[in-house]
C-alpha cells in the first residue's frame, strides 16, 4: 500500500538571534491511511515544528524547509503554492492545537465558526452549512446541539470548546488529522472522552492522525506507532507495544521509567524514579554532529560525543539512532 | 503502612468557604458560591495527603483555607495544638511559619527582580530568626539540600530552567523549617524527566526533614507515587477518602471509579483489566448545586434515591470513607 503521507529527509531552519539552528534535522516518517501515528518527547523537541511544517504554517520569516520532501497523496507540499495549502489546510490536512480558547474566535459563535469551514471549502449554501455544524456538533457529543449551535466559545467548557474545535478540524472530512496536545489542558475524564471520540471517528471517517503528547499512555492507549523526538531528530521510531516493552534508545527508556504510572494493581512497593538529569539542549545546540541525548545518557562515551549516530533499521520495525542500540534490548 | 501516630498534625474539621458572586443585573442579590463545603481530613506527621478531583472542585481553596490565604467561612484547622484559624499577631506569625506553600507555576510565582539567594532568604528575614551569618548558613544548606549549587544563588530566576526554578521554589519553602507543606500542582508545569527530579527530591526532603505534605494533583500516577492517603473532591464536597491502598485497588465511589478508569497507562494488564466509565456532560451549576448527591446527573449508577437526599461521608472500612448512597456498609460498590 502507498503511504498517505510520506516525508522524506525534511530539515527546518529556525533563524533566531543566535543564528540559524535545524529545528528539524533529516526526519523522514510515513503516515498510512487510518493509522494513528504519535509523537513524544519533552518540550522543545520539535513536534509541534514538524505538525506546523506539514501544514504550511511554519513562522513566517522564521522557519523554512532547507530540504527534503513532504508527499501528501504523491504530491510535494514544500513545492505547493501558498493558495493550494489553504486549499489543503482545514480540507484534507487540519490540526487542532493545544489551546481551545485562543484558537477559537470570541466574537462569533460556534455555528458561524464551523459554517464558515465549510462553506469556504465545500461551498455549502449559508443553510446547508447551518445544518451540517448542528450535526457535527452532535457528532462529537455535545448535548443539545441544536440550541448550542449558537453560543459563543466563553458560553463552554474547556472540553467543550475543545469538542468544537475537533467538530472544525473534522468538518470536511480531512485524510489527515493533527492533533497537538489536544487534552494537555483538559481533566482525565474529559480527556477519556475526547479520545474515544477521536478513535470512533478515526474509525467511521478513515481519518489518519498524528497525536502529538508526552503522556506515554495516551501513546499507548491512543497510537500504532509511535516516533520519540529528541532535539529535532528522531531518537526511535515503531510500533509502539513493542518499544514500551524494549525500547531501543536511552531516552525512550528515560522517558517510560521516569514517570510513576497507574499499574493494574498498586503494591506497598514504590521505587525511586528513574531520572533522567539536565534539560533538552537549546536551539543552538541543534545541529551538532554528535547524539545530541550524551549529556543526559549514563551510557554515553567519546563516540557519542563526536558523532552523530546513524538510525539503525531492526527487523521489526523499530528503529533507533543511537550508537549502542544493537546492545540495547 | 506506617503506624499512625497518636495525634494528626494536621486536623481539618467541617471547613467550608465561601465566594460572593453576583450574578445577573444591577439589582441582583448577592449569592455565594460554596468552593468547599463542610470537609474535614486529618494528616499524621510525616505523611502525605493528596486531594484529586477534576477542575473547580475545591482542591486549591481549600489548601488556600488551611494555609489562611483565602477566609474560611466556618470549620477549624488545628495544627499540632493550634487553632489555627483563630491565632493571632506574633502567635500567628510563628504558626505561620509552620506552614508553607509550594505552587504550581515556576515562572510566576518566583519574584523576577530577586536574585535566587534573596527569594530564600526573605521568609527568613521576615520571621527574624538567627543573625546574618547564621541565616547565609542556612541558606547555603538549603541550595544544597535542593541540588542547586552555591555560585546559582547570585542568579536572577529567568536564568534557571523550569526545573531550577521549582527548586527555589522549594528551598524557599523550607527556609523557615516547617511541619507542614502544601504542594498545589507541583509538577504539572514542568517536562516528564525534570518532573521526576522534583519528586524524588520532594520525597527525600519528607524522610530528611520529617515532612508532612498536603499534596494537590491531578496526575493519578504521580499521585500514586507520592501519597499515603487520597481525599477525592467532587463539587466541594469530599466524595471518597482512604488510604492509597484501598484508594487505587478498591475504589468504591462511582466517580473515583471514572476518574481511574479514565487514565491511559503504559501497562497492557491495566488497559485490558479496566472497563472505562464514562460520565458524559459536565458537573451542575455550582452556584446551585442539586438537593442530592452532587454527582446524580453524570453517574452511571444514579438511581432516584440519589436525587432526592445529599449521601453523608459514611466509614466502610478502617479508614476508608465515601459518599454515596449505593455503596452497600461491608463496601459493594454499585458499578
Ligand atoms: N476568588 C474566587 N472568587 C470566586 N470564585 C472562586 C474564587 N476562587 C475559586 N473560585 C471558584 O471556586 C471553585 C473551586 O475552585 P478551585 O480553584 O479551588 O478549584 P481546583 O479544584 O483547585 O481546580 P483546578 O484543578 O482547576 O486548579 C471553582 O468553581 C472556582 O471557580
Ligand atoms: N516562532 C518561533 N520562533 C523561534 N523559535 C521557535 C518558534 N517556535 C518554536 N521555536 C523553537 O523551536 C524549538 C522546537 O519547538 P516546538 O516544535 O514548539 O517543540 P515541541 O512542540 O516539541 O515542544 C524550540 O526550541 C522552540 O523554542
Ligand atoms: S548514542 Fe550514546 S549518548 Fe546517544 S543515546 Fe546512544 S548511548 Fe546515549
Ligand atoms: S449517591 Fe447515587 S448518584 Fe451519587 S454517586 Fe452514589 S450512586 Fe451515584
Ligand atoms: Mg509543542
Ligand atoms: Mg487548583
Amino acid at each position: 500500500m502507498k503511504p498517505l503521507l510520506k516525508v522524506d529527509n525534511l530539515r527546518i531552519e529556525l533563524t533566531t538571534r543566535d543564528g540559524v539552528a535545524p529545528v528539524i534535522d533529516d526526519l523522514s516518517l510515513q503516515l498510512n491511511a487510518g493509522e494513528t501515528l504519535s509523537f513524544v518527547g519533552e518540550s522543545g523537541c520539535g513536534k509541534s515544528m514538524t505538525a506546523l511544517a506539514l501544514m504550511g504554517l511554519l513562522p513566517e520569516g522564521v522557519g523554512r524547509v532547507a530540504s527534503g520532501q513532504i508527499l501528501f497523496d504523491g504530491e510535494d507540499l514544500t513545492q505547493a503554492s501558498d493558495a493550494r495549502m489553504r486549499e489543503i489546510r482545514g480540507n484534507e490536512i487540519s490540526m487542532i492545537f493545544q489551546e481551545p480558547m485562543t484558537s477559537l474566535n470570541p466574537v462569533y459563535t460556534i455555528g458561524e465558526q464551523i459554517a464558515e469551514v465549510l462553506r469556504r471549502h465545500q461551498n455549502l449554501s449559508r443553510q446547508a452549512a447551518w445544518n451540517k455544524a448542528i450535526e457535527l456538533l452532535d457528532a462529537v457529543r455535545i448535548p443539545n446541539p441544536g440550541a448550542r449551535v449558537s453560543d459563543y466559545p466563553h458560553q463552554m467548557s474547556g472540553g467543550q470548546r475543545q469538542r468544537v474545535m475537533i467538530a472544525i478540524a473534522l468538518a470536511c472530512e480531512p485524510k489527515i488529522l493533527i492533533a497537538d496536545e489536544p487534552t494537555t489542558a483538559l481533566d482525565v475524564t474529559v480527556q477519556a472522552q475526547i479520545f474515544d471520540l477521536l478513535r470512533d471517528l478515526g474509525r467511521e471517517l478513515g481519518t489518519a492522525t498524528i497525536l502529538i503528547t508526552h503522556d506515554m499512555g495516551a501513546v499507548a492507549d491512543m497510537a500504532e506507532r509511535m516516533i520519540v523526538m529528541y532535539a529535532g531528530r528522531k531518537a526511535e521510531a515503531g510500533p509502539v507495544e513493542q518499544i514500551i516493552e524494549h525500547p531501543r534508545h536511552p531516552y525512550t527508556k528515560g522517558l517510560i521509567s521516569c514517570v510513576p504510572h497507574l499499574m493494574a494493581t498498586l503494591t506497598e512497593e514504590r521505587p525511586e524514579l528513574t531520572e533522567v538529569p539536565g534539560i533538552v539542549p537549546s536551539l543552538r545546540d541543534f545541529g551538532r554532529d554528535q547524539c545530541l541525548f550524551a549529556s543526559r545518557c549514563d551510557r554515553a562515551d567519546d563516540k557519542c560525543k563526536t558523532s552523530r549516530p546513524p538510525e539503525i533499521e531492526f527487523e521489526n520495525e523499530q528503529s533507533s539512532a543511537c550508537w549502542q542500540a544493537e546492545q540495547l534490548r | 503502612m506506617k503506624e499512625k501516630t497518636a495525634k494528626p498534625l494536621l486536623k481539618v474539621e467541617n471547613l467550608t468557604v465561601r465566594f460572593p458572586v453576583k450574578r445577573g443585573g444591577l439589582f441582583s442579590k448577592k449569592s455565594y458560591l460554596y468552593a468547599v463545603d463542610d470537609i474535614s481530613f486529618e494528616i499524621a506527621r510525616g505523611e502525605t495527603l493528596a486531594i484529586v478531583g477534576e477542575s473547580g472542585s475545591g482542591k486549591s481553596t481549600a489548601a488556600l483555607a488551611v494555609a489562611r490565604l483565602v477566609k474560611a467561612h466556618s470549620g477549624s484547622v488545628l495544627l499540632g495544638d493550634d487553632d489555627f484559624l483563630s491565632l493571632q499577631d506574633e502567635a500567628l506569625r510563628q504558626a505561620r511559619a509552620q506552614v508553607q506553600f509550594i505552587f504550581q507555576d515556576p515562572y510566576a510565582s518566583l519574584n523576577p527582580r530577586l536574585r535566587a539567594e534573596a527569594v530564600v532568604r526573605e521568609p527568613l528575614d521576615s520571621l527574624g530568626t538567627g543573625d546574618p551569618s547564621e541565616r547565609q548558613a542556612s541558606i547555603d544548606a538549603l541550595f544544597k539540600a535542593v541540588g542547586l549549587r552555591p555560585e546559582q544563588q547570585r542568579l536572577f530566576p529567568h536564568q534557571f530552567s523550569g526545573g531550577q526554578r521549582q527548586r527555589i521554589g522549594v528551598a524557599r519553602a523550607l527556609a523557615t523549617r516547617p511541619e507542614l507543606i502544601i504542594c498545589d500542582e507541583p509538577v504539572s508545569a514542568l517536562d516528564v524527566a525534570v518532573q521526576a527530579q522534583i519528586l524524588n527530591l520532594l520525597r527525600k526532603l519528607q524522610k530528611d526533614f520529617d515532612l508532612t505534605y498536603l499534596f494537590i494533583s491531578h496526575d493519578l500516577g504521580v499521585v500514586q507515587h507520592m501519597c499515603d492517603s487520597v481525599a477525592v473532591m467532587y463539587m466541594g464536597k469530599i466524595v471518597e477518602h482512604a488510604d492509597r491502598l484501598s484508594l487505587f485497588n478498591n475504589p468504591l465511589h462511582p466517580y473515583t471509579k471514572a476518574l481511574l478508569s479514565a487514565v491511559p497507562s503504559v501497562d497492557k494488564k491495566r488497559r485490558q483489566e479496566t472497563k472505562r466509565i464514562l460520565i458524559p456532560g459536565d458537573p451542575p451549576d455550582p452556584l446551585s448545586p442539586p438537593n442530592g448527591c452532587r454527582f446524580a446527573n453524570r453517574c452511571p449508577a444514579a438511581q432516584e434515591q440519589c436525587s432526592q437526599s445529599q449521601p453523608p461521608l459514611r466509614q466502610i472500612a478502617a479508614g476508608h470513607t465515601v459518599a454515596c448512597h449505593l455503596v452497600s456498609d461491608n463496601g459493594i460498590a454499585p458499578i
